[in-house]
């Protein structure tokens, strides 16, 4: 009978004979999310990136009730109607947010 | 009659905390004590245990229980009333697995973290679900921070919905469809696992998505014989959990995993990464996947799901790791803390 500590052992070796042989290859420790997950504080580049707000309404606006699909609908329509406020709030936002990083980037240089 | 009114940022179906929430007002109301439970932001599914914040109306007398797991600008209203507070702290995912996929939420998070202090100070006692927590607690300047587990149910799982479909062992993901949970990594050790060994299998993810388009994003990576199945009611988990032959965490960050306990319920092998609370809730019962290779991942999985003799030695240590978070053991912790939060 294999002990889990075993069988943590055994995994590896396994892992390694098949690799040997050709196995699993491409696999190892990477996946498809790890770009995406911040670790510590965010790169120039990503603030950069996020500085530019631009909302894909399609994207966030959901509702979790049952036969909610009317509902997301309706949340659609509304801000849609109100199309010409939200790209000026973006927009005023966006103007913030680069001038605050330039500011940010010409302190840097002096430092 | 003494009320204990729970208080959370968000209430929902499936998530931990809310769970936790019922089952404490189960205990609660079998011990006497009044109240209700109430949350900043209630999804509609949860109307039947949960009423908005704003409804909350406690006497002088009545204790608030803070469950803290993110922040939510209507919880600070709290810190200004006078009634006594029990802090339960859950945890708070950290905001750098969110930002790229939900800025909402990561707010939430970093803000949720950065209060968690004033929290703390404001409550007559603070309790944290897992020695893990306990020491975000400390670092938050409580220093007499109390474990209190989760009050794990077995009655909750007896009940059997709908089995899944599918031929082939079943490996079984169960938790919040969200970035720290790595997902991507979990289905490509499932694709790695069938490639090398070859013959039917499927994998079920079960928990609810982030968002809609997250959902997708995990989506796009399934093949078929991944089923992600969104929130399982608790009878149709209880069936899933039954049928498959291991489950699988390659989650980053966990506060607590009560998954774990289920699994050791039903004993289920379990091969999760050794994040967070879960060496402390899973102990020598899981068969821990330290090496940071998804081949390894696999053959992990592969001896979990045709040892039977590892099958065995882990569903005895299994039921040996439940026994420590029995239910009336941990509902006398409680009560005890709620007590000395109302002393």
């Amino acid at each position: 009978m294999s002990t889990p500590e075993d069988a943590e052992r055994g995994a590896r070796e396994e892992a390694e004979r098949r690799r040997a042989a050709g196995g699993y290859a491409g696999v190892g420790s990477q996946g498809p999310l790890d770009e995406s997950i911040v670790h510590g504080a965010p790169s120039r580049e990503l603030l950069a990136q996020w500085a530019v707000i631009e909302i894909d309404t399609d994207e966030i606006l959901y509702s979790t009730r049952k036969g909610g699909a009317p509902i997301t609908f309706l949340k659609r329509i509304l801000v849609r109607l109100l199309r010409q406020y939200f790209v000026e709030l973006e927009a005023r936002q966006t103007r913030f947010n680069i001038a605050l990083l330039e500011r940010l980037d010409a302190l840097e240089k002096k430092q | 009659m003494t009320a204990v009114h729970q208080v959370l940022s968000s209430a929902g179906p499936y998530d931990a905390v809310s769970v936790q929430a019922r089952l404490w007002r189960s205990l609660l109301t079998e011990r006497g004590y009044g109240g209700a439970d109430h949350a900043a932001a209630v999804d509609p599914r949860a109307r039947g245990d949960f009423a908005p914040l704003e409804r909350l109306r406690p006497a002088r007398g009545d204790l608030l229980v803070i469950r803290w797991s993110a922040y939510s600008p209507r919880l600070l209203r709290l810190l200004e009333r006078l009634e006594r507070k029990l802090l339960v702290y859950h945890n708070v995912t950290p905001p750098g697995y969110f930002w790229n996929h939900h800025p909402g939420v990561a707010v939430a998070c970093a803000v949720g973290r950065a209060q968690l202090p004033l929290f703390a100070r404001a409550a007559d006692v603070c309790a944290a679900d897992s020695e893990f927590n306990a020491g975000d607690l400390r670092a938050a300047g409580v220093a007499d921070a109390r474990v209190l587990p989760i009050l794990f149910d077995p009655a909750r799982l007896a009940e059997r919905g709908r089995a899944p479909g599918g031929e082939g062992p079943l490996v079984l993901v169960v938790s919040r469809l969200a970035p720290n949970k790595r997902h991507d990594l979990a289905i490509a050790a499932f694709d790695a696992w069938r490639a090398e060994h070859g013959g039917p299998a499927r994998m079920l993810c079960v928990g609810e998505p982030l968002s809609p388009s997250y959902a997708a994003l995990i989506g796009g990576l399934a093949n078929g014989t991944v089923t992600l199945a969104g929130g399982l009611s608790q009878p149709d988990l209880n069936a899933a959990y039954e049928d498959a032959d291991v489950m699988l965490s390659m989650s980053e960050h966990e506060g607590f995993s009560v998954p774990l306990l289920e699994a050791f319920h039903f004993g289920l092998p379990v091969v999760a990464r050794p994040a967070g609370a879960m060496p402390e809730v899973g102990g020598d019962a899981v068969l821990w996947d330290r090496a940071d290779d998804l081949a390894v991942t696999a053959e992990l999985i592969d001896a979990a799901v045709n040892d039977d003799g590892l099958r065995a030695t882990l569903a005895g240590r299994g039921r040996a790791r439940l026994a420590e978070y029995e239910h009336a053991h941990t509902a006398e912790r409680i009560e005890a803390a709620i007590k000395d939060a109302l002393a």
